[in-house]
């Protein structure tokens, strides 16, 4: 971990924040700097050639062959530091020198052409500018030269630069800590909710964040927390649910058996009474055998560790075929199942998982219905789906126990399973064997009372390679 | 007939040998997978039963080289992994049965038998036991001189009640060789239940001695007197 990465996200977003802010003001001051010299510069050439034409005009020719200086009151070059002006003849004697300029070298007169040249030199430590050129006097031409001296336009841009190098940094920590202070401010929620979320442990899942302002960001993401740990809670209380069940479902039959043992061994008795009592334990065991099997494959589905071997089912037979295996059972309570539909209506399922499910859904229907009762069933294709619906006349199924009929060990009367030598799994198994197939199902009250299970399935073709793995099934 | 058992496990090897000795077998009982691997070398058995989980060499071990060495002998194997790559993976390092723990006495006996049996010519044309009696290919079934009316299911009930007659047949049995299911669930059991009650109606009327028996916790039998 480096430090970075331990940082908390409100030092990081200020950090962030300042870089940023920082190099677009360092681009910033740089681009307004560079301009303003620039300008400057310019101004300083202009007031330079004002100089020159100034200059120009004070010259006028005396007489024969001279050429004369005439300053006037209002510009006196003698007393002025900064400024200077050179007047030399064609011939190289010089007509007038300023005090200023003395310590500027004399120009190359050769060189010097009509066209006006801008200079910087150095001169005794001092930076100037000059601007040289030839002028006509009365016919007679001169090379002029007028300085300036660069030390105060220097100057200026120096403090300019400094106000801009040392308010930078200035400017970014009073942003960074505003930035910070915003940050925090923003981020205090989160904090606050990472700390209410920590509360909320397993055995007090049904607590909530408290949500100031749903419609904020903030507000969002503690509602999704919320729902979260109501799913949680949901599926801790299934898990405990469940728990409590199958330790009940597997320690009745374990007393049961450790009882008629330690019973038998009490005292002597007669044979019959010892197979009775072995007999019984036998019952147990079965019993624990079933449901052990029962838990285990529920807990492979769970797992996603069984295969299925898909393939094309006709699902009218399939129900047929699981109907007149179970058709014995409503013989018995003289009731009616009848199949409709189903021709043509085939599905890409796992065959044995699918038709256990069928015969789940149907021998619960068997079972909760009446004796004399009718059992109607209708397979039909409906789009891409297939359809199969399991409808009968028994109580029906209250609405806040529809969904929680397929939990496992659920059972609406206690009683009446036991007897039937059901655990509360057959609608389990059914719901995990549909869904392991791509398809759901749901269960409402029928028109005129009953319950009907509806089965809908993905309606398909077969993969073009088949499985064989459950070729071995004994 | 000889049999071999090699199970480690104490209390299954000791019940799996009496039982196999109340049938006439002779029985070797192996604790081991070396001591079970140096018998079946060095003695001749009519057939090894061989759990796969064993300390030392394991079953699937033992099988192999069995079968790399040419003996024959059949075996069953028990296994606790119902997987279907465990059962795959046992019969095809060449054993001839395999039964998934926790099982039924009854019905490892009748694999056994199934198994010693096999090779020999097992139709036999007519199954009696007491007064009842049932001839397979023309399919009919007769009670003294009652002619029996039984459904398809029925008669295949019966059949093999016949078989294995005057030995116990679990619903596990019946669940996968008259229903052909490869999953004995609830259902099945019920409808296993209410096929025999009805059996019994016609086979056992009032007068004559009970055939078929149920035997608490296990399955039924069909045999004359108590079971």
């Amino acid at each position: 971990m480096t430090p970075w990465s331990t940082a908390s996200v409100r030092v990081r977003l200020t950090a962030w924040y300042a870089v940023v802010l920082a190099l677009m003001l360092v681009a910033y001051a740089t681009a307004t700097f560079v301009a303003v010299r620039h300008e400057f510069f310019e101004q300083f050439d202009d007031q330079l050639h004002d100089d020159f034409e100034t200059a120009e005009a004070f010259l006028t020719s005396s007489g024969d062959d001279g050429v004369v200086w005439t300053g006037d009151r209002h510009h006196d070059p003698d007393d002025d530091e900064d400024r200077g002006s050179d007047v030399w003849l064609a011939s190289g004697e010089q007509v007038y020198r300023s005090g200023a300029s003395s310590s500027l070298p004399p120009v190359a007169l050769a060189a010097t052409t009509a066209q006006r040249r801008y200079e910087s030199i150095v001169a005794n430590g001092r930076p100037w500018r000059t601007l040289t050129g030839t002028s006509l006097v009365s016919g007679r031409a001169v090379v002029l030269r007028v300085s300036r001296t660069e030390t105060h336009l220097r100057n200026q841009l120096r403090e300019i630069l400094v106000v801009l190098v040392l308010g930078l940094p200035v400017v970014v920590v009073l942003a960074g800590t505003g930035g910070l202070l915003l940050a925090r401010r923003a981020l205090t929620p989160i904090d606050h909710l990472a700390s209410e979320a920590r509360r909320i442990t397993a055995d007090r899942l049904h607590e909530r964040l408290s949500v100031p302002n749903q419609h904020d960001e903030i507000g969002r993401l503690a509602a999704v927390i919320n729902e979260t740990f109501a799913r949680l809670e949901s599926s801790f209380g299934q898990l405990r649910r469940f728990t409590a069940d199958a330790s009940h479902e597997l320690r009745t039959p374990l007393s049961v058996i450790r009882g008629i043992g330690e019973a038998g061994l009490g005292e002597t008795r007669t044979p019959a009474e010892y197979k009775e009592a072995m007999g019984s334990m036998l019952e147990e065991v079965d019993r624990l055998t079933n449901l052990v099997d029962t838990l285990l494959r529920l807990s492979r589905g769970d797992a996603g560790t069984v295969r299925l071997a898909r393939e094309a089912v006709d699902l009218g037979q399939l129900t047929r075929d699981a109907v007149s295996s179970l058709g014995i059972l409503a013989e018995e309570r003289n009731q009616r199942v009848t199949v409709d539909g189903g021709e043509g209506v085939v599905v890409t399922a796992d065959r044995l998982v699918l038709r256990e499910a069928i015969t789940n859904v149907v021998d619960n229907a068997i079972k909760y219905s009446p004796r004399d009762s009718s059992i109607r069933i209708r397979v039909r294709a409906d789009g891409h789906d297939a359809h199969l619906a399991v409808a009968d006349e028994g109580p029906g199924i209250a609405p806040e126990d529809r969904q929680r009929i397929f939990d496992r060990f659920f059972r609406l009367d206690e009683a009446r399973s036991r007897e039937h030598g059901g655990a509360g799994l057959g609608l389990a198994i059914a719901k995990w064997a549909i869904e392991a197939n791509g398809g759901r199902i749901t269960v409402e009250n029928g028109p005129k009372g009953g319950s009907v299970f509806h089965i809908v399935l993905p309606a398909g073709t077969p993969p073009a390679t088949s499985d064989h793995e459950h070729a071995f099934n004994v | 007939m000889k049999v071999l058992v090699v199970e480690d496990e104490r209390k299954l090897a000791h019940v799996l040998a009496s039982a196999l000795q109340a049938e006439r077998y002779e029985v070797v009982v192996a604790r081991t997978g070396d001591d079970g691997f140096s018998r079946a070398n060095a003695e001749v058995f009519d057939l090894v039963v061989l759990d796969l989980m064993l300390p030392g060499r394991s079953g699937l071990d033992i099988l192999q080289i069995l079968r790399q060495r040419s003996i024959d002998t059949p075996v069953l194997i028990l296994t606790a992994r119902d997987g279907v790559d465990d059962r795959v993976l046992g019969l095809d390092r060449g054993a001839d049965d395999y039964l998934v723990k926790p099982f039924a006495l009854p019905e490892l006996l009748a694999r056994i038998r199934a198994l010693l049996r096999r090779g020999r010519p097992s139709e036999v044309l007519r199954l009696k036991t007491a007064d009842l009696e049932l001839d397979p290919v023309a399919r009919r079934a007769a009670r003294g001189e009652r002619l029996l009316e039984l459904t398809a299911r029925e008669f295949e009930l019966l059949e093999y009640l016949l078989r294995h007659s005057g030995h116990l047949v679990s619903r596990e049995m019946l669940a996968c060789e008259v229903w052909k299911e490869p999953r004995r669930a609830t259902p099945l059991d019920n409808v296993i239940d209410v096929q025999i009650t009805r059996l019994r109606k016609k086979v056992d009327t009032e007068g004559a001695a009970r055939l078929i028996h149920t035997v608490r916790g296990v399955g039924f039998v069909l045999r004359e007197g108590e079971p």
